[in-house]
């Protein structure tokens, strides 16, 4: 993308005032995306993202400067006035560039910008026609079809030089369903580290079925009650939950600086026997997978909770400083503008020996959370909040009516304890995270579990 | 290669590859943000970043790409993209590049002395906020954010029918998060401070804000969930705003997406609700003179006492409904196509400030922070269940925080529900304002 001695000149450019580390991140991003509503194709965008970030490190400062000029002055003018910041410090040395080939893990069989617009269309056309059938108080679909190719070159002055192509596929699906003055929505958006194939291959009727079906059933839901309920939360993306409620906590972007609940507790027991907690950034193809981060590392499966026990964070190079630790292979960035820091790939509970049935058939009183929302944490407090999609009231061991309108807030720590239950039937959600280094492809997983106690927070008074 | 000449090329370009007509949007943002730990630098980001994009009508379609590289190959990435996705589109409306309003209201939304100001002079400033937020109290632990971010950004659209319009605007955000502990309660509060007129910021007053905001929090006690009277602090009013915005838009509308469809000139609202557009409001930063077509944008507006006076139209969704668009088409940046939002959109502020709003409530909840908007909405049918902060009123006075709270309710309601208007306003940097309002009632359910 750029000349290996140019990158050479910027990285020596980026230390001239003291810096003991500089790296450059080289982004060439093609992306499209296709829009259906009310039956039409109507919108149609393709781009090309390009630009370098330069980033040096002098002690525990991070300096972080971004451009999209390619030529050499411009980079080098950038990676000066970058540099201008750092007073004193120990210059650090260049090592001279390895190239280093990454085998990658996640087969690409159809690159998404060698098919034309037309048999996109297609399957956005499929998609909307079966949630359209699906039901007559189906009154609109919007179909969005993403897709990226996303080409990264990675070099710092540790000798660091190395290339990836990041491919992402997705199609996002949101049906209404109106009847006389009500109006509701469901949504279901599965993603993959993969090319074209994964878009072909979908199961179609399951995700535009279920996208309309929530949609229905949201309809005619009585209120949702609120008060402190047992909440049985379903398998694949009712995984954001543990998302919000201590995957944030174990960043360390938070840990760091013991902005966290879960700083300084390696060791501690932490959750109970059933949980353990994992990200992993190799699994194939899945939507938050990666060859490398955004830091050129590769990235590995990190157990963050083991049986209960807290056995580890996500780090990045930056934070690794502060924490006196090595980085794990999770420091991720929406962009060239963005600063990386470290964030979650792939996170997901371990499967447990329940079944789902017995958990239902085990819960007297409580909450049945089928689709997860979204949510939002303070990493600092480690107080979480988020929405469910689809929800019912499970009386005497059965689901009962569908409810609506439920939230449901807590604090990580707390809520991590009251896990009781943990059912065998692992699957992972495909979502979007937000952080400080922009927005994200993460996976959420867990199979289904149980927490003894939760606040649920409806309309309905108790 | 020089911006003008780039954006003239391309244009001919695009002609001469069978355009009927087109369109050039560019933009450039330089910005500097810092940030502080413990008085030291922690990260510093300097930037200089842009791109553009191209519409074009091709076969009686309007097609879209961007490009962050201005280079040669991206000219021929750009036209072939255009082409593609115009064929691809099921729509064909007839909708046009813009010839140009006849009027545009000139206003600044630039300040130069901003710029002059030196970064050693900015970071010193937020060092000594820090240090005064850090000093303020034994019970400040850290804190979690400490920022200055400054930008400027310029824009200009060019297009074949010999429009060209542009646009430069500044402005400068602080934004802090303070940590504060008691015994084992351990509390956040953010603050965020937005201006052009960097000699308006006041170290002491901006410290003791962010201070305050979160020692304010300590010392939550519970209470009885159930429906309560509610006074919605100004900020979390204008979040609420921003998120509901979609409601107002006349394509949302058209696309059965919005329960406002057919309702202009009915009451939508309470008598008491006065909704306003204001391109050139003077305490919002956004706003410009021209929308993402290139229509003059003006003062209006939207609900008058309660009424809906107009849904905020682009030219498309006006075309459709045979009146004119109100100006409101809107272009996230180069890299969107157009959509529908408003430039600076408030609600007008009323005659009591918030301690007299508090002072008339017997029993109810002040509250001071939403969250998880993004995802316990649903603009669709208007319901929402949301995380709140807050504090428990009683007898006319603020007696304690609440612990962890969900309120719950449908905007529609909210909207109908709304009994007094405050009289401070507020407005987020993304131009959503607001008083403090005092809503009848909500759902709230406490931890």
């Amino acid at each position: 993308m750029i000349k290996q001695s140019v990158i050479e000149n910027v990285l020596e450019a980026a230390l001239s005032t003291g810096g003991d580390f500089s790296e450059v991140f080289i982004e060439d991003k093609f992306a499209n995306e296709l829009t259906l509503q009310s039956g039409k194709i109507e919108q149609s965008i393709s781009g090309r993202d390009f630009g370098i970030g330069i980033r040096i490190f002098s002690g525990l400062q991070s300096i972080y400067t971004y451009t999209n000029d390619f030529s050499e002055e411009g980079l080098l003018a950038a990676a000066k006035r970058a540099a201008l910041a750092i007073k004193g410090g120990t210059t650090g040395t260049i090592q001279p560039l390895k190239k280093e080939i990454i085998t990658p893990i996640h087969n690409i069989i159809i690159l998404p910008n060698s098919v034309e617009h037309a048999r996109k269309a297609t399957i956005m056309r499929q998609a909307n026609d079966i949630a359209r059938n699906y039901d007559e108080r189906i009154s609109q679909v919007k179909v969005r079809y993403l897709d990226e190719e996303q080409h990264v070159l990675i070099a710092n002055s540790e000798g660091k030089f190395v290339e990836d192509t990041r491919i992402h596929s997705r199609l996002a699906l949101q049906a209404t369903a109106s009847e006389g003055k009500e109006m509701q929505t469901g949504f279901y958006g599965p993603g993959a580290h993969a090319g074209f194939e994964f878009i072909e291959n979908l199961n179609l009727e399951h995700y535009a079925g279920e996208a309309a079906r929530i949609a229905v059933t949201m309809l005619h839901a009585d209120e949702c009650p609120s008060g402190k309920f047992p909440v049985i939360i379903d398998n694949e993306f009712g995984g954001v939950i543990f998302h919000e409620a201590c995957g944030h906590g174990l960043e360390a972007t938070a840990v760091a600086k013991n902005n966290s609940v879960f700083a300084n507790r390696i060791g501690e027991k932490v959750a109970p026997d059933i949980v353990t907690y994992i990200d992993d950034g190799t699994l194939p193809n899945e939507w938050g997978s990666l060859n490398i981060d955004d830091e050129g590392e590769k990235t590995r499966k990190n157990i963050l909770i083991e049986n209960g026990i807290l056995k580890g964070y996500m780090i990045d190079k930056f934070n690794a400083r502060r924490m006196n630790a090595e980085p794990t292979g999770s420091s991720r960035r929406q962009s060239y503008r963005f600063n990386p820091t470290s964030r979650m790939t792939n996170t997901y509970i371990a499967p447990g020996t329940s079944t789902p049935e017995e958990i239902i058939a085990a819960t007297e009183y409580g909450i049945y959370a089928k689709y997860m929302g979204g949510g939002q944490v303070n990493p600092s407090t480690g107080d979480y909040n988020f929405a469910v999609m689809e929800a019912y009231i499970v009386k005497d061991g059965k689901i009962d009516r569908p409810v609506r309108g439920a939230t449901l807030i807590g604090n990580g720590a707390k809520t991590l304890q009251l896990v009781d239950r943990v059912s065998n039937n692992l699957a992972h959600g495909a979502g979007m995270c937000g952080s400080i280094s922009g927005s994200l492809p993460v996976n959420v997983g867990q199979p289904m579990i149980r927490v003894s106690e939760m606040t649920v927070g409806g309309t309905k008074g108790e | 290669m020089n911006i003008a000449e780039y954006q003239e090329k391309l244009l001919d370009k695009a002609i001469e590859a069978g355009f009927k007509e087109a369109e050039v949007y560019f933009e450039r943002k330089n910005s500097f943000k810092c940030m502080l730990y413990e008085g030291q630098i922690d990260s510093y980001e300097t930037s200089e970043d842009g791109g553009l994009s191209l519409r074009g009508l091709h076969n009686g379609k309007m097609g879209y790409a961007y490009t962050e590289k201005l280079d040669d190959v991206s000219m021929s990435f750009l036209i072939d993209s255009v082409k593609a996705n115009a064929d691809v589109l099921d729509e064909n409306e007839g909708i046009d590049i813009f010839e140009g309003s006849n009027e545009y209201t000139p206003y600044e939304f630039y300040n130069e002395e901003l710029e002059t100001i030196g970064i050693p002079e900015k970071i010193e400033l937020l060092r000594l906020i820090e240090q005064k937020v850090r000093a303020y109290d034994s019970r400040i632990v850290t804190l979690d954010y400490c920022f200055l971010q400054e930008y400027s950004t310029e824009r200009s659209l060019a297009n074949s029918k010999n429009l060209s319009l542009s646009h430069k605007e500044n402005g400068l955000v602080i934004f802090l998060s303070t940590v504060v502990k008691e015994g084992e309660e351990l509390k956040t509060g953010g603050y965020l401070k937005m201006t052009r007129d960097f000699h308006a910021l006041n170290a002491d007053e901006i410290a003791r804000a962010a201070a305050e905001e979160a020692l304010a929090n300590l010392g939550e006690k519970s209470i009885p969930s159930g429906k309560y009277p509610i006074i919605l602090r100004s900020d979390a009013t204008a979040s609420l705003l921003s998120t509901f915005m979609p409601i107002l838009s006349a394509e949302n509308a058209q696309k059965d997406q919005s329960l406002l469809k057919g309702k202009v000139g009915q009451k939508v609202a309470s008598d008491t609700l006065t909704l306003l557009n204001a391109p050139f409001h003077p305490d919002a930063l956004s706003g410009a003179s021209f929308d993402g077509e290139g229509v003059a944008t003006k003062e209006q507006a939207i609900i008058s006492n309660g009424t809906l006076q107009t849904l905020l139209h682009n030219r498309k969704t006006a075309k459709k409904e045979g009146c004119e668009t109100s100006g409101h088409a809107h272009k996230d940046s180069y890299k969107g196509t157009l959509s529908i939002a408003p430039q600076n959109l408030y609600i007008s502020p009323g005659k009591r400030s918030q301690e007299e709003l508090i002072a008339s409530v017997s029993e109810g909840v002040l509250i001071s922070e939403l969250s998880g908007l993004h995802s316990g909405t649903n603009t669709v049918s208007g319901d929402f269940s949301v995380a709140a902060k807050g504090f428990h009123i009683q007898d006319g006075k603020i007696v304690s925080p609440v612990k962890q709270m969900t309120i719950a309710g449908n905007f529609f309601e909210f909207l109908n529900d709304i009994e007094e208007s405050g009289s401070e306003l507020y407005f987020l940097p993304a131009g959503y304002g607001s008083p403090s309002l005092l809503v009848k009632e909500l759902s709230v359910t406490v931890e």
